[in-house]
């Protein structure tokens, strides 16, 4: 009987084993392509890192492979680090002063706090033939610079999305093919949607994460701001207002169910139970996956007074610590990378290169990366302040609060401030 | 020449044979040097200094990161104070629960035919084996207010709904009873190890004297596993000191912050906002209140 105990013991603890290592699988840097060291001199190697460890790493791969087959002058070792371990990897690398990148890709709201603290370099001195600033939506400038300077070269915007579920529009006599555009139009197609009693609605209220996207997009198109003359504007009416307006979604107008859980929303879109859905352009692969009949638009107006969609960015940067040596090669990489990023609206981005989202081709590639790039010329990014994400952590409590209607909003948000 | 000779290879063999149980613990000293006291050293360092990740100077501030945690004012004061709160009611709700059904499942093992035991035993201690974010992964599913297999059930039965994962005190509920169903195979297997070796003698002896199931339970079985079961009180109290994962992915320390605990506090402000010197501060004095309350369990 022992023997057998113990044998029985020794499959758990290698099912753990087993079981462990396939989690961590994962982590750690993975080597991309590119790099056959040795073979060409040091200064013609550049180091480029992104955290597109998702579907999107592989679009990326592609157009770095093409662009060290189309030269033999320099070489792009392209490293992918996890991106739940992206900005601890680079705030280690920049701590312990070694293995630094020659060049990586940043997220717009991170650019403030690097540039800073003089680790990443002002680019003005790159700008010229092979690159230029007029190349590139002025917005995607604007979000790539701090302080009027231009810190990184722009690869793409990323604004939050609007989708809808056309069997669910089709069902409520809806036209599958018209989205809503104003509040107005938002509030009664939720209606027409929902159905409580199959346990179906027209618009599910996330509580948690994306509301980081959603919920300054309204605060902007009711014409206000989250973080203006130094400080916090979270009393503010367009704050309210936005916070009030989502919340009569779940009680006043009964189209969302309340109490929903992290990623609940996500859930019940993808279980045909939810006709309409906002997200960032990311889920595009897992609406593709689970086979939905969903269209994508820009998002609605749900605000009062104007256009407007809370968007990030991701922009190449180059660190302070640079070899000088490899500036030629990382502005002729970023040159080409300006030129030929239409492998990376494949994975349902939009680059803000005007070579490429003003081309024909962009306009097929897929049905969602147009849809991204409408809503360019009225993006509005995170503020210029020291870890913003950090700073609005009080007033996501809040709207989670709120949300699940456990706070009144006023009431949060005082507290928030 | 012959005894001279003895004593000096005895003394050899000894060395010899001291330095071979030395070779054998030197690869745990190595390690325990390499992942334990030299980032405790390492960590006590840090926190005495003003540590910004990417700062390029990180000047020697004394104590002062820990008289911001201490100072009523400061946003760091509440963060950890919060954070400690959450994080003690977990512990106090989680290990009582953790072992009495732990010990609760060992003896009703230990009471069924072999074969059977052996096969509950594996099935009540997978989910041990299985990492914190597949755990939450099948928790997310199960509880989901509205889409949930729990919630769906109890409608099916008339019920109403409940947000086990959106409101209190559901929130604390879904995170203990998630944590038991992962963690109690351990605490389980570790109890029915100690029952059997309870002497049989004892309880034969019991027997002759009257004694009922409740009455050897009291009086010969709780006595005789003593020790381990303050083992299992000790290691569940630390592990449940150190929850991170099920609230982080489950919950998101919502709802709004009271599911919020103290690590997850730590590891934001270490990570995010890069300041390591008041997270390792926080960290030090966290491992402070465990090692004091370990102690006072002993």
């Amino acid at each position: 009987m022992k023997k057998m105990n113990k044998r029985w013991s020794a499959l758990a603890v290698t099912c753990s084993a087993v079981l462990l290592t396939a989690c961590s699988g994962n982590s750690g840097v993975v080597e991309e392509g590119g790099g056959d060291s040795g073979g060409s001199g040091e200064s013609s190697e550049i180091t480029l890192w992104a955290p597109f460890s998702g579907p999107d790493g592989p679009f990326m791969k592609e157009i770095v492979d093409e662009y060290n087959e189309s030269q033999d002058e320099y070489t792009v070792n392209f490293q992918i680090v996890p991106q739940t371990e992206y900005y601890r990897t680079v705030d280690l690398a920049v701590n312990g002063e070694s293995n630094m990148p020659d060049v990586m890709v940043m997220h717009g709201d991170q650019m403030f706090t690097y540039a800073e603290k003089g680790i990443i370099r002002d680019l003005g001195d790159l700008m010229g033939d092979e690159i230029s600033a007029d190349e590139y939506h002025p917005n995607a400038i604007e979000g790539a610079s701090v302080e009027e300077a231009l810190y990184g070269v722009p690869l793409d915007i990323h604004p939050l999305l609007f989708y809808w579920n056309k069997d669910m529009f089709e069902a409520a006599g809806l036209d599958p093919e018209q989205p809503p555009t104003n509040r107005e139009e938002f509030i009664e197609y939720a209606q027409a949607l929902t159905n409580e009693d199959e346990n179906q609605f027209g618009y599910v209220v996330p509580t948690l994460w994306p509301q980081e996207f959603i919920f300054p997009t309204i605060v902007f198109q009711n014409g206000g701001e989250l973080y203006a003359d130094g400080e916090v504007q979270f009393t503010s009416d367009a704050v309210v207002e936005a916070l009030e307006f989502e919340r009569s979604l779940i009680d006043e107008y009964a189209v969302s169910p309340s109490d929903v859980q992290q990623d609940g929303e996500v859930t019940m879109f993808l279980q045909g139970r939810s006709g309409m859905h906002m997200n960032g352009p990311w889920m595009m692969k897992q609406w593709e996956d689970s086979g939905l009949n969903y269209g994508v638009a820009p998002v609605p107006q749900l605000g009062t007074e104007q256009e407007g969609v809370y968007a990030n960015s991701h922009n190449f940067v180059v660190p302070e610590s640079v070899d000088e040596a490899k500036l030629d090669g990382i502005t002729n990489f970023l040159g080409y990378v300006g030129d030929n990023a239409l492998a990376w609206a494949e994975s349902g981005q939009a680059p803000a290169s005007k070579a490429v989202y003003e081309s024909d081709e962009f306009q097929e590639v897929n049905a969602q990366s147009p849809e991204v790039a409408k809503q360019f010329d009225y993006v509005k990014f995170g503020p210029d302040v020291e870890n913003w994400g950090q700073a609005t952590s009080p007033l996501m409590e809040a709207v989670n609060e709120v949300l699940l209607g456990q706070k009144d909003a006023a009431e949060a948000l005082e507290e928030a401030q | 020449m012959k005894e001279a000779k003895l004593p000096a290879s005895k003394a050899k063999k000894e060395r010899l044979s001291k330095f071979t149980s030395f070779l054998f613990v030197l690869p745990y000293l190595l390690l325990f040097l390499a992942f334990l006291f030299i980032p405790l050293v390492y960590g006590i360092y840090i926190s005495l200094h003003d540590y910004n990740l990417l700062s390029s100077v990180q000047p020697f501030i004394g104590f002062e990161n820990y008289a911001t945690i201490f100072n009523p004012d400061s946003a760091m004061n509440s963060l950890f104070f919060e954070g400690l709160g959450n994080t003690v009611k977990f512990v106090i709700f989680s290990v009582p629960l953790l072992v009495a059904i732990g010990l609760g499942l060992a003896l009703l093992l230990n009471s069924i035919p072999g074969k059977l035991r052996t096969f509950f035993r594996t099935i009540y201690f997978i989910p041990y084996a299985i990492s914190v974010s597949v755990v939450s992964i099948i928790f997310l599913w199960i509880l989901d207010t509205n889409s949930g297999l729990l919630n769906m059930y109890l409608m099916d039965l008339g019920f109403d709904a409940i947000p086990w994962l959106t409101k209190q005190p559901f929130a604390w509920i879904s995170l203990i009873g998630a944590t038991i169903w992962w963690t109690l195979g351990f605490n389980m297997i570790i109890f029915i190890n100690a029952l059997n070796e309870v002497p049989e003698e004892l309880y034969e002896a019991g027997a002759i004297d009257g004694a009922s199931a409740w009455q050897k339970f009291i009086h010969i079985t709780l006595p005789t596993i003593r020790p381990i079961m303050l083992f299992v009180i000790i290691t569940s109290t630390i592990a449940s000191f150190n929850v991170f994962g099920q609230p982080y992915l489950m919950t998101r320390g919502g709802p709004g912050d009271s599911t919020e605990v103290l690590l997850m506090g730590i590891v934001n402000l270490a990570f995010e906002e890069r300041e390591l010197g008041v997270a390792s501060a926080m960290a030090l004095l966290m491992s402070l209140i465990m090692i004091v309350i370990s102690v006072i369990q002993f």
